[in-house]
């Protein structure tokens, strides 16, 4: 009897997530194989079909969701870039005192809204603004800077907006990976890079794969960068979804383009991380490291070394 | 004193430019809630007129006011629901957890927009066309597109910190002969405490946050804060939007500052404080 009191407990949230979730996304899904009945409508279902996906794969939208992949891969390869490096020096390099503090200034523009730092960002770009006058002053740029409402504009966006999401699991794994590991493989011989790409890095990849898919999901799906900093010409799915809805009023094309929005995330992770493993073979195989589980108590774990 | 090497400097050197990066525009809409002038972009003089848009304008009063009493029911319900499943999850395992962290999943993953579209004909549905009149209601509409990213991170914070502390004592509690009910109030929540303050905390800025979702949900008379810049960006941007983002900012801070001192007078380090709130 108490068993069952207790997994009643889920119960309020599985029936908020069922009727608040799943039913509404359910829904769309049933949409997607509608069609738009008349002007006035936005959808109906009598007749089924795959029609509403092969419309949105036609050669105008195509092009929205290329230009989403390309904004989406950019934008989680640069972020990745930019962020390891940081974490790496939050981690290792800084002061242990002063991590705490460095972390908490990660999250303040994480928590700051997001719209109003693209805002931010929209201000700094402007032709006429500072940024602009300035890289004018220096000479770097002849006319005024003309970043803002392109592609350009919106992968900056997109970095900005998501870099605290890759830093954070980042640090997180760094932090993980003891001192006494990295000071045992340099007194083994190995330098300093060969330390960082043979030890701490395999030791950290959890958090980069952590890291990769909580920046690449949400920049994905994005709407708000885009509108505030792509204009016409940096258009993304997510925009294309809601312009369905709200003006085309089109229900059944903008469900099937929400739809095959999720299914080009699912399959880009799972390409993504074919991709790697493929890669990543020769390496590990040379590597030799049977690394613990990254369990939290990793730290205190062996790493054992096995001889294939 | 150990020499430094030119690679720890570069990565010094990287670490401050990417935290000016990360700043930059936060600093861009400090400076411009300072500004005299009709527009956000065109810097005119210095002077304090911005701030007082709050309290003259009914607008972006009312605007402000719906986002933090949205946030604090999106955040009650979150807490309550996520703090209920993730002890239920940690402390009743069995197969139903794989399938419920299935759905947690789903909802994590699921693109802010696609559930944006998605509870926009739902609550339609369910109060037009049923007729339930509650669904009509511009608050709990909010609340419930607000919740539901929410609910998934409670659930996943208060199962990570009850699951790294085993079940004994609540053992030893019923072993002492308290009944069910005691032992959950006395033992369980005061153990999962500090997931459930941060989990309330976080539930109540993403709320403040959200601007998909409540884009497409609200309905007119509650407009939420975000919901109220978006439509000023197509009629223009104005000053008074950077000064209430000042005072936002300001005050997310000091929350912020609250959920790290809960956490670390529960003995965190700034590693585990950071995994906590990045939700994993």
């Amino acid at each position: 009897m108490r068993k069952s009191a207790g997994v009643a407990l889920a119960f309020p949230a599985w029936v908020w997530l069922l009727v608040f979730f799943v039913a509404p996304v359910g829904m769309v899904i049933w949409f997607s194989f509608g069609y738009k009945p008349g002007i006035f409508g936005t959808h109906a279902n009598d007749v089924l079909s795959f029609d509403r996906y092969v419309e949105a794969m036609s050669p105008t939208f195509f092009a929205t969701f290329q230009n989403t992949l390309w904004v989406g891969i950019a934008g989680t390869v640069i972020c990745l870039l930019v962020g390891l490096p940081v974490a790496y020096w939050m981690a290792v390099k800084a002061p242990p005192s002063r991590r705490g503090l460095l972390v908490a200034l990660v999250m303040v523009p994480f928590w700051t809204n997001f719209l109003v730092r693209t805002i931010g960002w929209q201000v700094i770009l402007a032709p006429e603004g500072w940024l602009s006058s300035a890289l004018q002053a220096i000479g770097l740029i002849d006319g005024p800077l003309e970043l803002l409402y392109t592609r350009g504009a919106v992968l900056l966006g997109v970095v900005y907006n998501y870099l605290p999401l890759m830093i954070l699991p980042l640090f997180v794994a760094f932090d993980r990976v003891s001192g006494p590991l990295r000071e045992a493989s340099k007194d083994l011989g190995a330098g300093r890079w060969t330390t960082f790409f043979r030890v701490t890095l395999p030791l950290a990849r959890p958090g980069v794969v952590a890291g990769v898919l909580l920046v690449f999901i949400p920049l994905m799906g994005d709407y708000i960068t885009a509108t505030v900093l792509g204009g016409a010409k940096g258009n993304m799915v997510g925009q294309l979804v809601a312009s369905q809805f709200q003006t085309a009023q089109n229900w059944a094309l903008g469900s099937a383009m929400a739809v095959l929005l999720i299914i080009v995330i699912m399959a880009t992770v799972a390409v993504g991380a074919g991709l790697v493993w493929l890669v990543t073979l020769p390496f590990r195989s040379r590597n030799r490291l049977v690394l613990g589980a990254a369990e939290p108590s990793a730290r205190s774990k062996p790493v054992e070394e096995v001889a294939v | 004193m150990k020499q430094r090497s030119w690679s720890d400097v570069v990565l010094s050197v990287w670490g401050v430019l990417v935290f000016i990066f990360l700043f930059a525009p936060i600093l861009v809409i400090i400076v411009s809630s300072f500004n005299v002038g009709r527009l956000l972009v065109s810097w005119q003089s210095f002077g304090f007129d911005s701030f007082l848009a709050l309290f003259e304008k009914p607008a972006i009063r009312d605007a402000v006011w719906i986002s933090v009493q949205t946030g604090f029911i999106a955040a009650i319900v979150a807490t309550l629901l996520g703090t209920l499943a993730g002890i239920a999850m940690a402390r009743h395992p069995g197969k139903w957890v794989w399938w419920f962290l299935g759905l947690l999943l789903l909802v994590s993953v699921t693109p802010e927009i696609v559930d944006a579209v998605a509870l926009l004909p739902w609550l339609v549905f369910l109060g037009q066309d049923l007729g339930i009149g509650l669904f009509n209601d511009g608050i709990i509409r909010l609340v419930i597109g607000h919740s539901l990213f929410s609910v998934a991170v409670v659930s996943y914070l208060v199962r990570a910190r009850l699951v790294g502390q085993e079940g004994q004592l609540e053992e030893a509690s019923a072993d002492l002969y308290a009944k069910p009910p005691a032992t959950f109030r006395r033992v369980t929540l005061p153990l999962a405490m500090p997931a459930v303050l941060a989990g309330f905390l976080l539930s109540f800025t993403l709320s403040l946050d959200n601007t998909v979702i409540a884009a497409f949900v609200q309905v007119s008379g509650t407009t939420p804060w975000p919901v109220y810049v978006l439509s000023a960006l197509r009629s223009g941007l104005r000053p008074e939007i950077a000064a209430v983002s000042t005072i936002m900012l300001v005050l997310t801070l000091l929350a912020l500052g609250l959920v790290a001192y809960v956490l670390r007078r529960a003995g965190d380090s700034a590693a585990d404080i950071a995994r906590t709130m990045g939700g994993g």
